[in-house]
């Protein structure tokens, strides 16, 4: 470098012309050159700096959907706040909601199109433009459908965008292996059960606000936050009603509890079985309903009539009179009581049984239909849009790996997610090559990471479709950058206001962008753009449904007279009188003869878990009120709450093995499996001595996510034993155990 | 600054701009590369021209290995994006897009009678400064210019350049924002 020629210098000198000069002709098109700029005259900006309130938000930090307004100065978002005329959330929403503001501008979100040019989990990413993208997704998807029949590809969804692209590959492409965690590592197991016993999926529908009685089995509302949910639960708190907290762990809701069930994981089951038995041999349950609407409930009396108090109480380790006093607490309460059926069920293999067992002892205490009980809000009726034709569903229904091997019968739609995982391993009974994720980070929600990684190895062709660049990002061949729900028409949220018992109201929000899409530094595109665009490109353009997410949601309002137009007019939420949702009456299958014939115990059973080795303990996990699993772990304001997930261990079992709290740690499983990151302990008398407990979603391993990488333990990769539910084929997650280890040396837990 | 200089120095903010986007081989050509080292040399920067002109004759995909330096240091990469061209990345606490210092910097643009053409297009982004500067030395308001260095983008260019130049494979970037250097930092 000439060190004595200053700037100011060079552009004294003549050289100076001959190389602008070269500059000026050399870009063969100017038109990428020009000017981001408009010209404007200068206006001074009053006091107010021109903030307007964008309605029609609807938040998708979680799932559960509040209603927002965005407060928008100048092309920018700067704040999310409740929207007022919700009936649901209302003004409230939750730290993750508000926390939405960075998500939108964090710097690590995925921008373009990009394409792998290094190895599968090694990535190095190209930019490429959509045609290319696109053409290429087309091209192996095709050649994977071509090769291996339609059935050759899996696909694993999640969230309101993925449901257009989910539909598309299972009707129109045919394929049914589709795999999505909010069923297969959820609430799918939840929903089947209920179904088999009440004939109607259950989502968390219990009147606690108006109860005299909640159960929460494993429930820790206050670390899981949803806000009409735990303003429904607040309500009947502050209403005087009892709180029952079944939990090995002392959490935010056993802290509110009257009674405080510290039982051994795994044996739900017998505890439920247990309570119903005493209540029915002591004549306190409700004699009428169930004679009214029960079905084989002489054979599951019989069938349960061994499940005595004091067997329960050896098998779950609760004292006799401890669950004699629930039992009692229910029958006092009965019917205004709220039995919660849970959401994340997917816990040990044997979940299926224990749903069944709540749903029962919500027939046997007849809270269904009364205040307090179980009880659905009556929403509006809204159109339905988007519907891709049944094209190919038949091929799908032939293929599916469950019916094939006949197993699992109560699989939630879709296909088991380790029926697609061992097909695709061992190509038996055929081949699986093609792997589209849509939202979902399979990484992270599915137990054996292994095995989930060698079924991406062996893949064709992957292609990712995400908002930010989760572990699963780094396994694509083309990653696909999605816009945000902040900026995106997607889905209508339809509901009652929240209190059951209040005013009777209906309410119709629809998602609606917040802030534009459209900025010179990226080119994120929605889901029925993205999937219209491979669509076509496969030959499979004629079946197209609809062509905007706009065309979308204004269809689907037509459903119900209205127009997004008319949405925005009413601030963003359409409310109308609704109608009185109490006194509906379900049968309750008891026994349930579906079940007999699919042979599996037609009766609630128990059946008992792996035991916890000597020297480990039980790995549980539960939720963080700031965090919804491994999505929101980079957001900055949200990491900064809640940096990583400290694991909780008995004081007792701390001083023997010489941990104090905040001591950093790293865990180690039954396998031998290690934590890649580590965390530190919490210790506290409020844990059994054979659990230990940690908030799920920490430890991401993809160093694209700058703020949240190596933060914390994934609890995730610590889960390498498999249970699966044989009714459901959903996993089990919590049979699993760890010790700690701390500076490298392997510490066991004493019992 | 002679109207002509200037005129010269709006040529220059524009190039320096076009060379951060994306490159795509609409305009990553023989011809740029060609003006790229006529002005390198002129300026005596004889090694980095070498440099550069050296790492596009080897290796069968010259294009693709800066396509891939460029999406990873400034887009989406492992382990990181290295150097997101952003100023607020830089200056704000928390190192998020579109942090307090991105607003005062479009409060200037439209105080010189300028507007970004996006409604939510990001206002201190790299490409977006470069194109002010050249607008504002178009127009021959070269204290104004003086000012926007000095308030805007000198107190995040330098910890952006330290980035590049410490974590970069590829020396095209390097270079680069070694040039954007010369050409904006204060003299004494």
């Amino acid at each position: 470098m000439a060190l004595n020629l200053t700037r100011r210098k060079f552009l004294q000198t003549a050289s100076l012309a001959a190389a602008t000069a070269a500059m000026s002709g050399c870009f063969a098109n100017r038109a990428t050159a020009s000017t981001p700029f408009v010209k404007k005259p200068f206006t001074a900006p009053g006091s107010f700096a021109d903030t307007k309130t964008a309605v029609g938000g609807v938040c998708e930090m979680c799932f559960w959907r509040c209603q927002l307004v965005g407060k928008v100065r100048d092309g920018k978002l700067v704040k999310l706040e409740g929207n007022p005329k919700s009936i649901d959330n209302g003004a409230s929403i939750c730290a993750r909601g508000n926390a939405g503001v960075k998500l939108l501008y964090d710097p690590d979100r995925l921008k373009f199109p990009m394409k792998n040019v290094g190895k599968r989990g090694a990535p190095q990413w190209k930019r490429i433009t959509w045609d290319e993208a696109l053409d290429e997704c087309a091209a192996k998807l095709k050649g994977v459908v071509d090769k291996y029949g339609p059935h050759g590809i899996a696909m694993f969804p999640h969230g309101s965008s993925a449901t257009y692209p989910m539909g598309f590959f299972e009707k129109v492409v045919g394929t049914p292996n589709v795999s999505e965690a909010s069923f297969f590592q959820c609430r799918g197991i939840r929903d089947m059960a209920y179904v088999a016993t009440l004939d109607t999926p259950p989502d968390e529908n219990v009147d606690m606000a108006n109860a005299k009685a909640i159960m929460l089995l494993g429930g820790h509302f206050g670390e899981n936050v949803h806000v009409s949910h735990v303003k429904r639960y607040l309500k009947g708190l502050e209403n005087g009603a009892k709180l029952i907290v079944v939990d090995p762990r002392f959490s935010a809701s056993a802290a509110k509890a009257h009674i405080w069930v510290k039982i051994k994981p795994g044996t739900d089951t017998a505890f439920l079985l247990a309570i119903m038995n005493h209540l029915i041999k002591t004549g306190k349950y409700n004699k009428a309903y169930v004679e009214a609407n029960g079905v084989g409930f002489d054979k599951f009396k019989a069938g349960i009539s061994h499940a005595t108090l004091a067997w329960a109480a050896k098998t779950c380790d609760v004292p006799v009179k401890q669950i004699k006093e629930v039992a009692e607490l229910l029958a006092a309460n009965s019917p205004n009581v709220s039995i919660h059926p849970g959401r994340h069920v997917s816990w040990y293999g044997n979940d299926f049984q224990r749903e069944r067992s709540l749903a029962c002892l919500t027939g046997l205490l007849g809270a269904i239909g009364v205040k307090g009980g179980f009880v659905k809000g009556k929403g509006p009726k809204v159109g339905k849009a988007g519907g891709w034709p049944k094209i190919n569903e038949e091929h799908a229904e032939e293929h599916a790996l469950h019916r094939m091997a006949k197993k699992h019968p109560f699989s939630p739609p879709g296909t088991p997610t380790d029926m697609i995982r061992e097909a695709a391993i061992t190509g038996k009974p055929y081949a699986i090559k093609g792997f589209v994720a849509w939202g979902q980070n399979p990484i992270q929600t599915i137990p054996d990471q292994e095995m989930t990684i060698k079924m991406l190895q062996q893949m064709d062709f992957v292609m990712v479709c995400d908002i930010m660049p989760t572990d699963i990002t780094m396994y694509a061949d083309i990653l696909l950058p999605e816009s945000s729900y902040l900026e995106r028409y997607d889905m209508i949220k339809p509901g009652t206001q929240w209190d059951l018992s209040g005013k009777q109201e209906q309410y119709i929000s629809a998602r609606m962008p917040l802030v534009s899409v459209t900025a010179a530094d990226h080119e994120r595109k929605d889901s029925v753009w993205i999937t219209n665009e491979i669509a076509k490109r496969m030959g499979l353009g004629k079946h197209i449904p609809v062509q905007t997410m706009e065309e979308k949601t204004n269809k689907a309002l037509a459903g119900a007279n209205l127009s997004i137009e008319q949405l925005v007019k009413e601030d963003g939420i359409h409310v109308q009188p609704g109608a009185d949702p109490y006194g509906s009456v379900l049968k309750v299958n008891f026994f349930s003869q579906e079940v007999a014939d699919a042979g599996f115990p037609a009766i609630p059973t128990y059946i008992p878990v792996p035991e916890t080795p000597k020297g480990y303990a039980r790995l549980v996990y539960g939720r963080s009120p700031v965090h919804t699993f491994n999505r929101s772990q980079n957001n900055a304001w949200l990491a900064n709450e809640m940096p990583e997930n400290p694991v909780w261990l008995n004081d007792e079992s701390a001083k023997k093995m010489g941990l104090k709290d905040g001591d950093r740690i790293e865990l180690v499983n039954q396998d031998g499996v290690k934590s890649q990151t580590s965390s530190v302990v919490k210790v506290t008398p409020g844990i059994r001595k054979d659990t230990v407990y940690m908030a799920h979603g920490y430890g991401t391993k993809n160093p694209a996510m700058t703020v949240a990488v190596g933060k914390g333990i994934d609890d995730q990769s610590l889960i390498t034993k498999l249970a699966v539910d044989p009714e459901t084929g959903a996993h089990g997650m919590r049979n699993n155990f760890v010790k700690f280890v701390k500076n490298g040396k392997v510490l066991s837990i004493p019992a | 600054m002679t109207q002509s200089t200037s005129t010269n120095m709006a040529e220059i903010y524009r190039f320096l701009a076009q060379s951060m986007r994306y490159p795509s081989p609409d305009w990553m050509q023989a011809d740029y590369f060609s003006a790229l080292n006529t002005f390198l040399v002129e300026l005596g920067w004889d090694a980095e021209a070498q440099t550069i002109r050296q790492a596009i004759s080897e290796g069968t995909d010259w294009l693709e290995s800066i396509q891939v330096e460029h999406t990873r240091l400034f887009v989406n990469a492992v382990p990181f994006v290295v150097a997101p061209p952003y100023g607020s990345i830089y200056l704000s606490a928390d190192g998020m897009l579109y942090g307090p210092s991105a607003d005062k910097a479009k409060a200037f643009y439209r105080e010189q009678g300028f507007d970004l053409a996006g409604e939510a297009d990001i206002p201190d982004h790299l490409t977006f400064e470069l194109e002010f500067l050249a607008l504002l030395a178009e127009e021959g308001k070269g204290q104004e210019e003086e000012l926007f260095l000095q308030q805007h983008f000198r107190p995040w260019f330098p910890k952006f350049q330290a980035r590049v130049l410490q974590e970069g494979r590829h020396p095209f970037y390097g270079v680069l924002v070694n040039l954007i250097d010369f050409f904006t930092r204060e003299e004494m």
